[in-house]
């Protein structure tokens, strides 16, 4: 009896130390940090972007809060730090923090982010939109924050959260195009927003073992121009550095989201 | 654990390459370095792979300008009697090229300090239209479509893959080992050399009237500052204000160390001092009064004939002759 108990000691001692070796191992890796009991990938994060409640067609002509009439030519953001919570039982299940999605809507692979999320019910989710102050200064990123996508700021380092370009007659700019590449995450010019999201009346995430769940959150674009801040294309075609017009413009974004719907694999 | 985390994150050197460790070593008397290979451990194939890098016309839009053309080893790594770097399609650039050396002491780069992170400074140049011209993704195909490269990022990284994050930590690795702690001040400071009375009597007048900014031993203390140089008028550039947005920034750029400054002329972040001579001359009579003058300057710098005299003469034992002739750092 005493032998076993010194026996389960030194096992229990040996298990604390290699313990922090297995946890910097499994922050290594990019999607999952969790044995999820199932196939890697269970839930699928599907972003369609709308023009309030119209899908968005590259190059054709909406108006905006203003009647001002534009085209849309890019419309791509980040996201990352994903959590699913239920505020009922407090369950947290965070998605490994070092995972970056460049959520861009030309490409329909990455408007939908596939993750593996601990089976449970969840009424929440929650994610930044941008990239972290961290790590935005330091050095050299690969994946989704290769700075080859095109959302890094080389003269002033630091990555362009999101980006919406397109053309508009009322923009007095070569092209009469319209530009908004949204960045900073200084104090005082971080555009780094957290967005947590409810879900649709009696909507839950019910992630069954061995089974999927799809969401579908609608990104709304016409958020951009309007609420709390008026912006006007006619008076701001550009925004291409950090400053108060960026602020103003993720102010707006921010509530761009919404879920639509769950669906559940019974 | 740091080791851990960002060796993951960088997906660095190893994965099964044999490499070969470069040491880094911090010269005696030199603070901790802010870049410090987290991730990005220097390695003999690291290292040559940034090397070659920096030489090759391949990162620039007609492969006429590399690094290397903008950064040369005989003058510390600025350009030779150039007020204004050119770039692509006989473009003049807008500011003096700094000497590199002494980099990973650098919490920010550029005059304006616009860049974070010593890693994502080739970015910068490579892709200004006035400078390398290129676009990121056409230097990574070309450097793919190379006859030498997939072995060298192979020999690097433990596989022939090429992204841009590889370039860069190899880029980082060549830059970072650039040292400059060789001249004839360090080894007056080692005691293995003795200064002669002149250049004695400038280092008196030295840490009297110059190290509140060209602190020792890198020679900065890496502040930004608008030491009264009017703005030019056909460039317009208000320095870090840039970056910042901030009012009290105008017209301030980084204190640039002096380490090798005979190398390095034209002197300012436009080059519009011609010698050492022209330099203090501001100093001594030509700051010009504005809001955002550093206080230290409000009343300028007296420099008599004498000191000045003296000065240059200790400026010249900051000259480092192992450094721009280190065959490590040569083509």
């Amino acid at each position: 009896m005493k032998h076993s108990l010194i026996m389960s000691l030194t096992s229990f001692k040996r298990l604390f130390f290699f313990l922090p070796l297995f946890a910097v191992i499994a922050s290594c890796q990019k999607n999952v940090n969790h044995d999820l009991g199932g196939p890697e990938h269970n839930l699928t994060i599907n972003f369609k972007a709308q023009v309030d409640t119209i899908p968005l067609e590259y190059g054709k002509t909406y108006h905006n809060f203003f009647n001002e009439p534009y085209t849309v030519s890019a419309f791509k953001f980040y996201i990352h730090g994903i959590h699913f919570i239920n505020t009922e039982t407090e369950a947290i299940f965070e998605v490994a923090k070092d995972r970056y999605d460049l959520v861009d809507f030309a490409d329909s692979a990455s408007s939908s982010i596939k993750i593996g999320v601990l089976p449970g019910k969840y009424n929440r989710i929650a994610f930044t939109v941008g990239v972290d102050s961290a790590r935005n200064v330091s050095g050299a990123q690969t994946g989704a924050l290769d700075p080859t996508k095109g959302m890094f700021w080389t003269w002033n380092t630091g990555y362009i959260m999101a980006k919406l370009e397109g053309n508009s007659p009322v923009a007095s700019t070569p092209n009469n195009a319209f530009e908004y590449h949204i960045g900073g995450f200084r104090t005082g010019e971080n555009v780094v927003e957290k967005i947590t999201l409810l879900f649709p009346y009696t909507s839950l995430v019910d992630l069954q073992p061995n089974k999927t769940s799809d969401l579908y959150i609608t990104t709304n674009l016409s958020a951009w121009f309007h609420n709390p801040h008026d912006i006007r294309i006619s008076e701001n075609p550009v925004s291409m550095t950090p400053g108060p017009l960026a602020v103003q413009i993720a102010e707006n974004y921010r509530k761009m989201f919404s879920v639509a719907q769950i669906l559940n694999e019974p | 654990m740091v080791f851990f985390t960002n060796a993951c994150k960088k997906n660095g050197s190893g994965n099964g390459a044999a490499t070969t460790p470069l040491e880094f070593k911090i010269p005696d008397g030199f603070p901790e370095p802010v870049y410090k290979f987290e991730g990005n451990p220097p390695t003999q194939e690291g290292f040559e792979l940034g090397k070659k890098l920096f030489y090759d016309g391949k990162l620039s839009k007609d492969g006429n300008f590399p690094c290397a053309s903008c950064h040369q080893q005989f003058a510390g790594f600025a350009t030779l009697d150039h007020d204004l770097s050119h770039g692509f399609n006989n473009q003049f650039t807008t500011r003096n090229a700094p000497g590199l050396y002494n980099l990973v002491w650098h919490d920010q780069l550029h005059w304006d300090g616009g860049i974070a992170n010593l890693e994502v400074q080739p970015l910068a140049p490579i892709t200004a239209p006035n400078e390398m011209a290129e676009d990121l993704t056409n230097v990574i195909e070309k450097l793919k479509q190379d006859a030498d490269y997939p072995r060298m990022f192979n020999a690097a990284f433990g596989s022939d893959e090429i992204n841009s994050q590889k370039m860069l930590l190899a880029l980082a690795q060549f830059m970072g080992m650039m040292t400059s702690a060789d001249s004839k001040y360090d080894r007056m400071k080692r005691g293995e050399a003795t200064f002669n009375q002149q250049e004695q009597a400038g280092y008196e007048i030295f840490k009297q009237k110059c190290t509140s900014c060209h602190a020792e031993p890198l020679f900065t203390d890496f502040s930004y500052r608008n030491t009264g140089i009017p703005l030019n008028q056909t460039i317009k550039d208000y320095g870090r204000l840039r970056i910042t947005n901030r009012a009290e920034d105008s017209l301030k750029f980084k204190v640039p160390s002096l380490r090798n400054v005979f190398l390095s002329y034209p002197y300012g972040h436009d080059g519009r001092f011609p010698s050492i001579g022209s330099m203090l001359d501001h100093y001594n009579a030509g700051v010009q009064q504005s809001t955002t003058l550093d206080p230290l300057l409000r009343n300028g710098i007296s420099i008599d004939f004498n000191e000045r005299y003296y000065l240059v003469q200790f400026l010249g034992t900051l000259t480092d002759s192992t450094f721009i002739n280190d065959k490590r750092f040569a083509p």
